[in-house]
């Protein structure tokens, strides 16, 4: 398989079209009225313009590229001191605004194969998905621990390799290791089973989407993973009867989604399937009138935008040949693709429920903290930032937060606990569970 | 791992000592952080400061001036380096003082229409603020992100000048910590500890910090006036075919001092983007275009309005003016009339084709010298393949006004930043030379102000400079004296 995933020096043209104006620092919008917030986690902690947004990071790919910077320990560190997050990006016009995470994740690429990347304590990880084919460490059998409450209700869930079904539920790494976020899976695959969809997991022969291994630039380890995913889907598709692949995990619908396309057989493996993100799933059931909400909720809740399933999905329209401006040309974005709307009306929806905005929402999301490895790599930070996050929340009034990836999920309920608030963080289809 | 590479100037001990006045987190002297610090957007050429400071409070800013005082060392005061003249790229090395973590928003007085800020507070932040108030500031057309507090002591512009002059005639009250260590206050604050509301009557001693460059002192908190924001926004647009009759529109409109922002921009600058390298216009359009922005607070203040202004179509008619109701190019006037603004703030309407490079020959001159100096600009720029990109704006009324070029390059190529610096240079000194002043001046631009200069006006400077800042440790070289 064939990959075009560029190197630094390929981006050269697009890190020299940054004019160092800083706007990428702040969200702001004119309205009116005007609003402004933090978007850099990065920045906010950190606070050098180095450090700060896409200004800073540019300048540390132009560092590199200029010859001025070579690395050291504390540089290889700021470069895995941001969540690609893509907050920064948001707030770009310039012509290199679709490659900025690029150009962020180029630059780890170039660390690790430098041999100075990435963190010490994200190495870990790669590691890990050497040995166990996942980021925790999780041996392969206990990836379908989830599945005891099914198994003992004697609803047992398809392993989609002996039983064929057109729907997988690609669970992810985080549902099935990560204790605090269980209950994902359990949720999703409730709903499934009481909507009586026909559905079927991977089970142990699940393996990570690389996600993880991307985002820290370890490339290799990424293609490793995702070859093996990709032929595994083509197989599915082909002897199994698969026709659409859930995902509940914000990083790995973005994996699939955006990153597997990256690849030249993409189309020949992925182009028969559908890949969707569960809530977008279960919206067309809803919408459909297939889905009602029966109970009641009588919660005061506000929604916090994963950027994985928010202004990453962004899609951007670049001049390609030059014949409307001029070749490589940033002519607009289209947030179509983005879940902004559907988890919002999924909510509004639930009986009883009272929905309350957040500042920072949509496009311009404050991160979560958790993203780019920095979890991993800088867990306080993570815990840290994603407490700003929650007082947001416990600025509107609401008692809980809903999301829909469970990286935040696990940061933010880290950052609850942190600045010792009792608000609850669920996903929503835990929600959605409780109210079928 | 590689070593980190050798450095001409740094020493660990200094880094120590200004890591125990800010703490850890807020000082460093590592190479990629002070690189990200080394250039900005204009033709000047990068640099690198040694260490970087982020104080958080003014006891920390004095402590670091005293011990660069002691020690000798140049401080360059920063808040987010979008100056387009490379003010903060030091020329001696030393502390980078960015003083972005001093961004609190001390007070908004909605009755007497002042606040009290910090430098760090943007642009962004503080518009949000003030319109809870429905309160507003004079916005420059730049990046939200950048300082009201930099631009308002450099003597920056922005959408309401054209009422109330420059954003440094806004200015009520200043703390300022002096490049020797010491505190002091300037205007009402001065003489009782709460009162920021005005710098008159006193003796104009803000002077002293105003138009400096950075070069005097460390701005720790300001008092800026700001205004009641009507909701009724008319925009009038009209066009001509020379800057000579532009110019005689907005003299005319100007008189009558209705408008917010009176601004005439060439054809190439109303284009997002400015085309570079320089495109012919097209021969069926108009060469100037203009934007007078009027707020009114009911409906017949705004017929009042629009009353005058046809009245000045009428007498601008009669004289043989080329002048046209025209529309502006929607992206073009949300960029200008919707402040702070994302668009030009983003700089996609200046640099999005030239990439990554933009300096300009900002200046005040002259409203009759707005055609001599623009007919020389344009043959300087064609000459070297740029768009004569021009702005012209009045300022309170008709008392002056700014004539500016606004000049994309491509950051990545050595000689295009050289063909644009010597095509900017040529176009000041034709400028000086008809009686208009720099604002904001890089150092080659102060060279050329200083040469035309008064030998007593360039005495006085020196003696004000030796008085504030006895080892010229501040901005050191920026004055081009
Ligand atoms: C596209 C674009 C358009 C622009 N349009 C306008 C415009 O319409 N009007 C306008 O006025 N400006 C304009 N600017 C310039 C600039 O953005 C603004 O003036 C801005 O507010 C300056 O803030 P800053 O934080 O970038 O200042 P900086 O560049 O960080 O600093 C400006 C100067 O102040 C000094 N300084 C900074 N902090 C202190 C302090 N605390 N004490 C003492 N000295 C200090 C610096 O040393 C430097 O000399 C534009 C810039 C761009 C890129
Ligand atoms: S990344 Fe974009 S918004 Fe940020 S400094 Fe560069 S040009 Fe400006
Ligand atoms: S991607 Fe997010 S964390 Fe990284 S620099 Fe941009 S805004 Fe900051």
């Amino acid at each position: 398989m064939k990959w075009d995933i560029p190197s630094l020096e390929e981006l050269e043209d697009a890190v020299w079209k940054c004019t160092a104006c800083g706007n990428c620092k702040t969200a702001y919008d004119f309205g009116p009225p005007p609003t402004y917030g933090e978007i850099c986690p990065a920045g906010v902690e950190y606070g050098f313009d180095g450090n700060m947004a896409s200004k800073g990071k540019i300048a540390f790919a132009r560092g590199i590229l200029d010859g001025q910077l070579e690395w050291t320990q504390e540089f290889v560190d700021d470069i895995y001191r941001c969540t690609i997050c893509g907050g920064c990006q948001n707030q770009c016009e310039l012509d290199h605004k679709p490659v900025i995470p690029e150009i962020i994740e180029a630059m780890r690429r170039k660390a690790v194969s430098d041999g100075v990347g990435p963190m010490p304590s994200q190495k870990v990880i790669a590691q890990s998905m050497r040995s166990y084919n996942n980021p925790y460490q999780g041996p392969r059998r206990v990836r379908t621990d989830w599945t005891r409450p099914f198994k003992k209700a004697k609803k047992p869930i398809k392993n989609i390799m002996k039983e064929n079904a057109p729907i997988l539920f690609y669970v992810g790494c985080t549902g099935a290791f990560n204790l605090p976020v269980r209950n994902f899976p359990v949720a999703t695959a409730s709903i499934f089973q009481k909507l009586g969809l026909d559905f079927g997991i991977l089970g142990e022969n699940e393996i990570c989407c690389g996600s993880t291994a991307m985002r820290l630039g370890d490339v290799d380890e990424f293609k490793r993973v995702a070859e093996a995913n990709m032929k595994t889907f083509k197989d599915l598709h082909d002897n199994h009867g698969v026709e659409t692949i859930v995902t509940s995990c914000a990083g790995c619908f973005r994996a699939i989604k955006k990153d597997y396309s990256l690849s030249d057989e993409y189309e020949d493996h992925l182009g028969g399937l559908k890949v969707i993100h569960t809530t977008e799933f279960l919206f067309n059931y809803f919408k459909e009138g297939k889905m009602e909400f029966t109970r009641e909720l009588p919660w005061k809740v506000t929604y916090h935008d994963p950027c994985h399933t928010g202004r990453h999905l962004i899609q951007f329209d670049v001049d390609e040949d030059g014949s409307r401006q001029w070749k490589g040309s940033y002519m607009g974005k289209n947030e179509e693709t983005c879940l902004y709307d559907i988890p919002r009306e999924m909510i509004r929806a639930i009986p009883g429920i009272d929905f309350v905005e957040m500042e920072r929402i949509r496009s311009n999301s404050y991160c979560c903290g958790g993203g780019g490895g920095v979890m991993t790599g800088y867990g306080d930070w993570a815990a840290k930032n994603a407490g700003l996050r929650v007082q947001e929340a416990l600025d509107t009034g609401a008692k809980q937060m809903i999301s829909i990836c469970p990286f935040c999920h696990f940061n933010l309920n880290e950052g609850s606990k942190r600045i010792k608030s009792n608000m609850k963080v669920y996903d929503l289809v835990e929600l959605i569970d409780m109210v079928l | 791992m590689t070593e980190m590479p050798k450095r001409s100037k740094t020493d660990s001990q200094i880094t120590k000592r200004l890591c125990e006045i800010v703490g850890e987190k807020n000082a460093t002297d590592m190479k990629h952080i002070r690189y990200a610090y080394s250039y900005d957007l204009s033709f000047v050429m990068p640099k690198l400061p040694d260490y970087v400071v982020m104080p958080t409070n003014v006891e920390q800013v004095q402590e670091v001036m005293k011990f660069a005082n002691q020690e000798k060392i140049s401080v360059t005061p920063f808040t987010a380096g979008t100056n387009i003249g490379g003010l903060c790229i030091p020329e001696n090395g030393g502390i980078l003082l960015d003083m972005k973590r001093m961004n609190r928003i001390i007070r908004i007085d909605e009755e007497s229409h002042y606040a009290i800020i910090e430098p760090g507070v943007s642009h962004a932040q503080f518009a949000s603020a003030l319109a809870k108030y429905k309160l507003r500031f004079s916005w420059p057309v730049g990046p939200p992100s950048a300082s009201t507090s930099s631009c308002s002591i450099s003597h920056g512009i922005g959408g309401l000048s054209g009422r109330y002059g420059l954003n440094s005639e806004e200015i009520t009250s200043m703390e300022v910590v002096l490049p020797t260590g010491e505190l002091v206050r300037v205007g009402s604050c001065a003489i009782q500890e709460d009162a920021w509301h005005s710098c008159l009557p006193l003796p104009r001693v803000d002077g002293l910090f105003t138009g400096w460059l950075g070069t005097t002192g460390v701005v720790t908190k300001i008092g800026l006036r700001v205004h009641p924001m009507p909701p009724i926004l008319k925009v009038f647009t009209a066009s001509t075919e020379n800057i000579g009759h532009m110019a005689s529109y907005l003299r005319t409109l100007g008189n009558y001092e209705i408008c917010d922002d009176l601004t005439g921009v060439s054809w190439w600058l109303s284009q997002v983007p400015i085309p570079y390298p320089y495109k012919p216009k097209p021969s069926d359009v108009p060469e100037w275009i203009s934007f007078a922005t009027t707020f009114s607070w009911t409906e017949k203040e705004k017929q009042a309005r629009e009353e005058i202004w046809k009245m000045v179509v009428d007498e601008e008619t009669k004289k043989g003016s080329s002048l046209k109701e025209t529309e502006y190019p929607e992206e073009a006037l949300r960029a200008r009339t919707q402040l702070p603004s994302q668009i030009v703030g983003s700089t996609k309407n200046y640099t999005k084709q030239g990439g990554a490079g933009i300096s300009w020959p900002g200046t005040f001159t002259p409203v009759n010298k707005w055609e001599p100096v623009y007919e020389e600009w344009k043959k300087i720029l064609m000459a070297r393949n740029l768009s004569p990109s021009v702005r012209v704006t009045n300022y309170r009324g008709v008392h002056y006004g700014m004539l500016r070029a606004m000049i994309p390059f491509p950051k990545k190529d050595p000689a295009s930043i050289e063909n644009a610096r010597q095509a900017i240079v040529e176009c000041l000194k034709v400028d000086l030379d008809n009686g208009g002043i720099p604002y904001k001046p890089p150092v080659d631009f102060g060279l050329e102000i200083n040469k035309r200069a008064h030998p007593g006006y360039i005495e006085l400077l020196k003696r004000v400079k030796q008085m504030l800042d006895p080892n010229d440790i501040m901005n050191t070289g920026k004055l081009a004296l």
